[in-house]
């Protein structure tokens, strides 16, 4: 899985591609246990081909740690089969889903 | 039920990916030779996801005292499904359904629960000291008119 990141307004835009399983879920929590824990982020799933619930766990626990932190995280450009994971565990309740980087970036 | 194949990996999770790869092409076969005409994607998806959950499952539960640890997956199937176990030597477990409490912001037991919700069937045995997780779901089959 790859990370790239670049700044909006206020938000650090996390961009991944690839596979988000429990085999690359580590890196993604490495990378954002690197950046200080009261910025807020929008993570763009555009090209995650791929998420499992190991994923999705590595999603859940950095929201849980922005929102001790009281920092916000936002989720954008959710495909379908990543959409699906969110549906089925009901995780979808726990963030704030964008269809647009920038309409996340700006709120 | 008869063999399609069967697939014995080194239970780490670096090869999760093989495991759920090779899930969702003999999924997209089976489906391609069974159904006139289905979702054939979500049906391919489920056994990518499934296998995914169950494969990391058995790693992660994996006992340290064994060096050579290993996860099989075997697929079988009949005319209208297609059924795939995951074989490993770890502790019986409780293969639970419930979801987890999501307001607690959960970091994981989801896996099960995701199983239960993609296939039709769930099986879980305790055989020799092996668990055999096995998974199965029906081919949508729509005859042509």
């Amino acid at each position: 899985m790859n990370i790239s990141e670049k700044t909006i307004n206020n938000y650090t835009i996390i961009s991944l591609k690839g596979i988000l399983n429990a085999s690359s879920a580590p890196k993604l929590k490495t990378y954002i246990a690197g950046m200080p824990d009261e910025q807020s982020l929008v993570i763009d799933l555009e090209n995650v081909e791929f998420l499992d619930s190991s994923g999705l766990g590595a999603l859940v626990g950095i929201a849980r740690k922005k929102r001790t932190s009281r920092a916000v995280m936002k989720l954008a450009r959710m495909n379908e089969r990543v959409k699906k994971v969110f549906e089925i565990t009901q995780a979808y309740t726990l963030f704030d889903i964008y269809d647009d980087v920038s309409a996340a970036a700006e709120v | 039920m008869n063999p399609i194949i069967t697939l014995t990996l080194q239970a780490n999770l670096r090869y999760v990916r093989i495991a759920s790869i090779m899930a969702c092409n003999v999924a997209e076969i089976f489906a391609d030779f069974t159904c006139n005409s289905t979702d054939i994607a979500e049906f391919c998806h489920a056994y990518e996801l499934s296998v995914s959950e169950a494969f990391t499952n058995s790693v992660r539960y994996a006992k340290p005292s064994q060096p050579e640890k290993q996860v099989t997956i075997r697929f079988s199937s009949d005319n209208s499904s297609l059924a795939v176990s995951i074989i490993d030597t770890n502790s019986q477990f409780n293969p639970v359904t419930q979801a987890p409490d999501i307001s607690n912001y959960p970091e994981g037991g989801y896996g099960l629960f995701l199983i239960h919700r993609l296939m039709d069937t769930v099986s879980y045995t305790r055989e020799d000291g092996t668990n055999i997780l096995t998974m199965t779901k029906q081919a949508t089959i729509t005859h042509d008119t």
